[in-house]
């Protein structure tokens, strides 16, 4: 008999199994199990269900007498079958453009068909033939352990290389999992420290080992707090600045700050606009990134530390070269 | 069945695998057509008879003929019957249902793609009603950050690619500060570092390169179509150093660092008074100077000669644009 036959025929005895099935039942069920003797039947058995948990089919064994002697085994039907949830067809295409990013396929496509059994035939045809699906492979190699970490609340053991400094162990509870600028960020209690940190998992190397129960995060704790852009972003917009951008860069720095309201087109093909800022230094950064080709005139705290620091830059080629800034003047226009 | 013989472990479980999903797909989809399941499930249209053949043979004890699987297959179509017990799939083991769940997230990282909301929606659903220990314990514990820049002509882009059809985009090039008109023919899109790339071949150059989509002021669409030269999708390095390539040093402050770790820097020496030296390579100096710029003063030039020239006249260009704040 082929293995292939046997093992289905396997998964269907004990999907309708109304009682646990000892070996013995199985065997005189399923004539694939009488061949040669009972030995070597079991030792098929045996890898029969290996496989079968393998591929994620929940197998349970369940005394089947009160002294627990005898093992019986079934499929629960409340374990095996996929739960129903209906998908539209823009949510079906959604996860087949996401199942077919690029990076390891393999599990991500198998997710997708068991997702997509009840989707309309010419919708799922319809993507077949569409194969172009973009995508990212920020994963490396760590992502798929790391995660199962997070989701069963166990502790990861791995060593890091900081962006400064030497590689070394960590050990780490795992309390989120962040996804900023195209990297993967494990955010957890690193152990040694007693301190919340994060860690880029592309700086990860060697095995993800587990080691024992994660703690929980504390009180308050919120991944998405840790969202907020470095100091290559905008920050968290605390208040409004008004800013002109020069034509050349205007139609894509204004949609790249997020809540930015474009207020006129001036004649000379400059742009203002109301752009959402931080009081930090992150939105003086951005600001000073464009150079020449945006200008701020307000709020005047925000374009006082711009020109402070644009009258440092422009003295370093020539120091004896003296500029003042007058903080005084905020009425001009350029 | 030869093959089959040869490993029967490993292919078998393969195989079950994939019949417990392409059984339960025919029978909500009666008379579903070979050469579509093939394709959906990614498998021979010869290997799919094969395991449905599997399947005439098997059922429940005592496995007389009212007892099997009933299939039948008819000038390309299926049909499968008495298998009420496969009518649905076998739920999602974990880890599938992290890579999917995982790599969907990854995706709504890079802003600008047309399906982010249903895919939002369907990783939500995927959250909460896969069962409790599939991904539920996850809720709450991935989050995606929305930085980089919004791709408006993203979707365009993307049916160039499928459809192989030849772009003119007007390019705007920050390395060197310059616009341009320019026909591509692109063949992959991805995103990195949260930004939108296209793999396509430059008219304008002749040569192979690499756009970020939120750089196309406009694309317009040509009526032409390409051949694709087999370009060199996701993956790719980001950055090829070439030969034209100008060495940049730069002495870096603590509020400076984060430029260490965003940029791919080719060296970094540690120094006692906490400032780090960084060693990058570029082709073009009027981005580093931009760079420079806004650092605004928490970075200091050492190589090449010249750059910290052309910080300080970008900076007074600046300035200018301030005129009555500078007093002379």
């Amino acid at each position: 008999m082929h293995p292939l036959e046997r093992l289905i025929n396997l998964v269907a005895l004990l999907l309708e199994a109304r009682r646990p099935l000892t070996f013995e039942d199985i065997r005189r069920l399923m004539p694939a199990y009488q061949q040669g003797d009972s030995a070597s039947a079991k030792r098929m058995f045996e890898r029969d269900k290996d496989t079968l948990r393998d591929i994620g089919i929940p197998l349970e064994t369940e005394a089947t007498d009160a002294w627990e002697v005898d093992q019986g085994y079934r499929i629960p039907k409340d374990r095996y079958y996929l739960p129903e949830v209906a998908f539209t067809p823009d949510e079906v295409w959604a996860l087949f453009v996401a199942a077919h990013a690029p990076g390891q396929s393999g599990e991500a496509e198998q997710a997708f068909q068991k997702l997509s059994t009840g989707t309309e035939t010419n919708v799922l045809a319809a993507m077949a033939e569409r194969t172009a699906a973009p995508g990212v492979d920020p994963s490396g190699p760590h992502l798929g352990a790391i995660a199962d970490a997070l989701a069963r609340r166990r502790a990861v053991r791995f060593r890091y290389r900081p962006a400064q400094g030497k590689s070394g162990p960590r050990e780490v509870d795992p309390y989120a999992l962040v996804f900023r600028s195209g990297n993967w960020y494990l955010v957890g209690l690193d152990r040694a420290r007693k301190d919340v940190r994060s860690f880029r998992l592309s700086r990860a190397s060697g095995p993800v080992r587990e080691s024992g129960d994660a703690s929980a995060p504390p009180e308050g704790f919120d991944a998405a707090s840790l969202l907020e852009a470095g100091p290559w972003g905008l920050g968290r917009p605390a208040l409004t600045a008004r800013m002109a951008f020069s034509s050349k860069v205007a139609w894509w720095a204004i949609p790249s700050a997020p809540g930015a309201i474009v207020r006129r087109t001036r004649k000379d093909g400059w742009v203002e606009a109301d752009i959402p800022a931080s009081d930090n230094e992150s939105f003086v950064s951005w600001v000073l990134s464009f150079g020449a080709d945006a200008r701020l005139t307000g709020p005047r705290s925000i374009r006082d530390q711009v020109l402070a620091r644009l009258t440092v830059l422009s003295r370093e080629a020539d120091p004896a070269e003296a500029v003042a800034v007058s903080d005084a003047d905020h009425t001009e226009h350029a | 069945m030869p093959r089959a013989a040869t490993r029967p472990g490993a292919r078998a479980a393969d195989r079950l695998r994939r019949l417990l999903v392409v059984v339960p797909y025919v029978v909500r989809h009666p008379g579903a057509r070979l050469d579509e399941l093939a394709r959906l499930f990614d498998v021979g249209e010869r290997e799919l008879v094969e395991d449905l053949n599997m399947l005439f043979v098997s059922g429940l004890p005592p496995y007389s003929p009212g007892d099997l699987i009933d299939v039948q297959i008819e000038e390309g179509r299926v049909w499968i019957g008495m298998a009420d017990y496969f009518a649905r799939p076998v739920r999602l083991t974990r880890s599938e249902a992290l890579a999917l769940y995982l790599k969907g997230k990854a995706l709504l990282g890079a802003p600008g793609l047309s399906e982010a909301p249903a895919l939002t929606s369907a990783l939500r659903k995927i959250e909460g009603g896969l069962g409790e220990d599939t991904l539920a314990s996850l809720a709450g514990r991935v989050e995606v950050g929305a930085g980089g820049h919004v791709a408006r002509s993203l979707a365009l882009v993307r049916l160039a690619v499928e459809r192989r059809e030849r772009l003119e985009i007007e390019y705007y090039t920050a390395a060197r500060d310059e616009l341009t008109t320019r026909r591509v023919d692109p063949e992959h899109v991805f995103s990195a570092l949260g930004n939108w790339y296209v793999v396509a071949w430059d008219h304008l150059a002749e040569v192979e390169r690499m756009f970020r989509v939120d750089r196309m002021r406009s694309v317009r669409e040509t009526g032409e179509t390409f051949a694709p030269r087999g370009l060199e999708g996701a993956g790719r390095p980001l950055y090829s150093r070439s030969e034209r390539d100008v060495v940049v040093r730069l002495l870096l402050r603590p509020a400076a660092r984060w430029v260490a770790e965003y940029y791919e820097v080719e060296r970094i020496v540690r120094r006692d008074d906490g400032e780090i030296e960084v060693t990058l390579p570029a082709k073009d100096l009027q981005w580093i100077a931009k760079l420079v710029l806004r650092l605004g003063g928490e970075a200091t030039v050492i190589a090449p000669p010249g750059l910290a020239e052309l910080v300080a006249e970008e900076a007074r260009r600046t300035l200018a644009l301030y005129p009555s704040a500078v007093r002379r």
